[in-house]
């Protein structure tokens, strides 16, 4: 089943005027089905933090169309973008944006606690999803209290807690030493597969895009080519730091 | 680029953040200022300084509000400087000495402060006459000079000199907190907790009993064991505020946690998890500001209440516009002379007869002292009739009153409790009859230069008249004076006419009142408690109302990526809005209504000692809470448009 759809959408910075216009995307188009695990590849400046906040719901296209869960996101006011990101998407950042005055606990289940859910619920839900990614023994501590990965397997716990349509991942490895970003890793696969969760990646790790099973490769606003992941880790590892080394990304 | 360049530059770039600070240190010069050209002003001196009393009230004032604009410039200026550590911790990072940042903060807080201290005492100068006025106004009732627009070379020169010594120290205070900076900070700023604090049962339980005790002592109606433990009640409360907000709170906080089911509401935890991660930071701020908010609600409730009771208490005590007794004939005449000189109506006057009684009476003790005993006291005594028109007359609050054939009222003008119960159910018992005393009232407007008077039923006035229990002479023959009681128009603007009155009736007459005297004391003493009152409120007021916008501005800067996180995960702007209020509101409120609950306590110790006396009420407590409440209002006004100042500059920062 097609969750979201992208139809020719652009993004300009700076005005026409000013001629200092910049053209972070250019007439992208594509689909993501339920359920698949896609990563978006590209080098610094190729607009894929760009396409990753349009789609989630952050910035809003300059042209073109995005439709997901059957409603033209760009038509909707401030509230409903914000009800909309609330209900339908889970992000997970570099920098795990988890507050810092509140517990893990606290963090993971304040997407719920801002849709009004009854106390036990969430705590149904959380101790479920936190038993799964393995947080439960730090769930009470703060963030500050806790290793990196524990923050980003938290923060991953929050992106996951709502049931949303489609996590957004935005380069959630960055951060990680190799140890916690191969754990953060397996715990996408897992999720992909047990919560049939539906994950965009975004990242210029080739080691962490080798997880995905769909990778797009974008160069100057547009995409530059698709590639699948085939039965081999290793074939489609070597794949795509061949279409790196051509994009002229940092591939390792 | 020099020192003084960066630093221009710098007020330039954070020009925003400097309004705020600029107004502060302004308004702290404006006071001084204002304080010190008031206390030059040649009709404040006049008035008040050749008093020792007045004068040193005005000068322990000034010493209370230097200190305290002293304490808060400290504070804003340290909050302010917390504000830009980033910016601070950059510089220290690229190889600047901290001597040498300290030297650059100086440098600005000089640069700011010299155009602070220009408008502050520019506006000084501006409404130096209109304090002045208003001082004499409130105190003075009969005040007519006029004002000069006066600016004073003494009183700027101890200002600029005062202020200049205060941003050396603000310097000194800001180097120790840029040393106490770590450059690792720099980094992880917004990651660090500042503190949180779980708070602990025993301290929030410890200081409610404390704050209790103090309030319990405090609501004492025993006047004289009020003013003992005036001292403990103090202590106990000051020391209960810090501790609740140490301890207390955060453990409230803690509790309010516990009920899941309302904290995990989405605004209430992101709110309540917010403020009480600052709690550590801001509760000793939040007890300071609840302590000077009690201060500063208390002096100006106390003195509005006293100022809006003087004339009621003029008429309490004196009864009539003037009385006088003895002298009658030949002072009357001189008299309604000098109404007519004055061309002042008289509207109404009264003489009587001062009659006096000798019954048999148990002598009564109270505490220890012999109160009353027939061997050495006398009664006045009145018939019924007689009283009430008196009554009628005086502009008192007392109102007529009905006796019963066999029954008196005893009236007494000293104040103490337990005169009324010792003194009702006493048997009077003159030759041939017996009166017992069923009601007794405190007032002296018909005592007459008595200690003891009685007030009887007509017919057994008559009947003990006519037989001479009751006489109207003493033991060798000769009359008691009459008394004349009077009143005129505009009794407490004729200054002019009591003047005059008073040297007429002045050692040619038994004894006399003009209401218009005791009036203008009264206001001389208390219009300069009421003044002080309303000053040291408003400074109060604003200073700390500012002090905590800093505190919160300097925590926008702090949260401002977590709404940014926020704002990501799906919160829209209504939300935030809600968040936002949630936030502020309780840092603002809590101080304000801790000060006010305290405040109404320290005013029933006041009713006790005070106002008891001065409001002839039932229960006094209730009149002046009304009083208060007005300035209580006012207050909180001020502190609500505070709190949108800080909403809407908050909301600013963050968004």
């Amino acid at each position: 089943m097609q969750i979201l759809k992208v139809e020719n959408i652009s993004k300009t910075y700076g005005t026409k005027k000013s001629a200092k216009e910049y053209i972070a995307l250019r007439r992208i188009s594509f689909e993501v089905k339920e359920g698949e695990f896609i990563g978006v590849m590209g080098a610094s400046g190729s607009g894929k933090t760009t396409l990753l906040n349009i789609l989630g719901s952050i910035d809003k296209p300059t042209t073109g169309r995005y439709i997901m869960d059957g409603k033209e996101i760009a038509t909707l006011n401030k509230n409903q973008l914000a009800e909309h990101r609330i209900k339908n998407i889970g992000f997970i950042f570099q920098d795990y944006n988890l507050l810092e005055t509140m517990t893990l606990k606290e963090n993971i289940i304040l997407p719920l606690a801002l849709k009004g859910y009854e106390a036990n619920v969430m705590e149904d839900k959380l101790f479920q999803i936190a038993q799964d990614l393995g947080i439960t023994e730090v769930l009470g501590k703060y963030p500050y209290e806790v290793s990196g990965g524990e923050q980003q397997r938290a923060a991953a716990c929050r992106a996951l807690i709502t049931n949303p349509k489609m996590i957004l991942a935005d380069e959630p490895t960055g951060n990680l030493d190799s140890k916690s970003g191969k754990d953060l890793l397996d715990l996408l696969t897992f999720i992909n597969k047990e919560y049939k969760a539906t994950i965009l990646l975004v990242t210029h790790d080739v080691f962490a895009a080798s997880y995905c099973q769909k990778i797009m490769f974008i160069r100057d606003g547009e995409i530059y080519s698709e590639l699948y992941a085939g039965d081999s880790k290793k074939k489609f590892f070597d794949a795509i730091i061949e279409v790196m080394s051509v994009l002229g990304g940092e591939g390792k | 680029m020099t020192l003084r360049t960066l630093a221009f530059r710098n007020i330039k770039q954070n020009f925003k953040k400097y309004i705020m600070y600029f107004f502060s240190l302004s308004f702290s010069i404006f006071t001084a200022y204002s304080f010190l050209a008031l206390m030059q002003n040649e009709y404040v001196i006049m008035a008040f300084t050749y008093d020792a009393r007045y004068r040193s009230m005005l000068t322990g004032f000034g010493i209370i509000i230097m200190v305290f604009v002293m304490f808060f410039l400290l504070s804003s200026n340290n909050s302010f400087i917390k504000a830009r550590k980033k910016e601070i911790s950059t510089y220290a990072l690229f190889g600047m000495t901290n001597g040498k940042i300290g030297k650059l903060l100086f440098l600005e807080t000089m640069i700011v402060g010299s155009i602070a201290l220009v408008i502050g005492i520019g506006v000084g100068i501006f409404f130096s006459k209109l304090i002045a006025m208003i001082l004499l106004d409130i105190s003075l009732a009969s005040f007519t000079g006029s004002i000069a627009f006066t600016m004073d070379p003494k009183a700027i020169y101890i200002t600029v000199i005062l202020f200049i010594f205060i941003f050396c120290v603000m310097g000194l205070s800001g180097l120790r907190v840029i040393n106490k900076f770590e450059l690792v900070d720099l980094f992880k700023a917004d990651k660090v907790s500042e503190g949180k604090s779980e708070g602990s049962m025993i301290l929030l339980i410890l200081s409610l009993v404390s704050i209790g005790a103090g309030y319990y002592l405090a609501a004492s109606g025993d006047p004289q064991m009020v003013v003992i433990s005036s001292i403990p009640v103090l202590v106990l409360v000051i020391f209960g505020t810090y501790l609740f907000f140490w301890g207390g709170l955060p453990k409230v906080l803690n509790l309010i946690k516990r009920n899941k089911n309302n904290y995990y509401k989405g605004a209430n935890l992101i709110a309540t998890s917010a403020f009480s991660h600052r709690m550590k930071s801001i509760g000793s701020v939040m007890a300071t500001i609840a302590v000077l908010s009690a201060v500063a609600t208390t002096a100006i409730a106390t003195g509005f209440t006293l100022y809006k009771n003087i004339e009621n208490n003029t008429y309490d005590i004196i009864g009539y516009d003037m009385y006088f007794y003895g002298g009658q004939e030949e002072l009357l005449d001189k008299v309604y002379a000098a109404f007519e000189k004055h061309d002042t109506k008289m509207t109404e006057s009264y003489t009587t007869q001062r009659y006096k009684s000798v019954p048999k009476i148990e002598t009564v003790t109270i505490g220890n002292a012999e109160y009353i005993s027939s061997e050495r006291d006398y009664f006045r005594v009145y018939s019924q009739s007689d009283y009430n028109k008196l009554v009628a007359l005086s502009k008192s609050h007392l109102k007529p009153v009905h006796i019963n054939h066999g029954e008196a009222m005893y009236t007494y003008p000293y104040m103490h409790q337990d005169i009324e119960s010792a003194m009702l159910g006493q048997l009077l018992t003159f030759p041939d009859k017996e009166v017992s005393i069923t009601a007794a009232l405190r007032s002296g407007i018909v005592s007459f230069g008595a200690l003891h008077t009685l007030i009887l039923s007509d017919d057994d006035f008559e009947a003990l008249l006519k037989k001479g229990h009751i006489s109207e002479v003493d033991e060798k023959g000769s009359a008691y004076d009459q008394v004349t009681v009077l009143n005129y128009e505009n009794p407490l603007k004729s200054g002019e006419l009591a003047h005059e009155l008073t040297q007429i009736l002045s050692g040619n007459t038994g004894s006399f009142r003009v209401a218009y005297n005791h009036y203008i004391e009264a206001l001389e003493t208390f219009g300069l408690v009421c003044f002080i009152g309303f000053f040291m409120s408003a400074v109060f007021m604003l200073m700390t109302a500012s002090l905590l916008y800093f505190k919160q501005i300097m925590a926008a800067e702090e949260e401002r990526h977590q709404y940014r996180m926020l704002r990501k995960i799906g919160i829209a702007g209504q939300l935030e809005k809600k968040i936002i209020v949630k936030r502020l509101l309780p840092v603002f409120l809590i101080p304000l209504l801790v000060g006010i609950v305290h405040s109404m306590f320290a005013m029933k110790a006041a009713d006790t000692i005070v106002f008891s006396n001065m409001i002839p009420v039932d229960n006094s407590y209730f009149t002046v809470l009304a009083f208060s409440a007005v300035m209580y209002g006012a207050y909180g006004i001020v502190y609500g448009i505070f709190y949108f100042i800080t909403k809407a500059q908050y909301a600013r920062i963050v968004r």
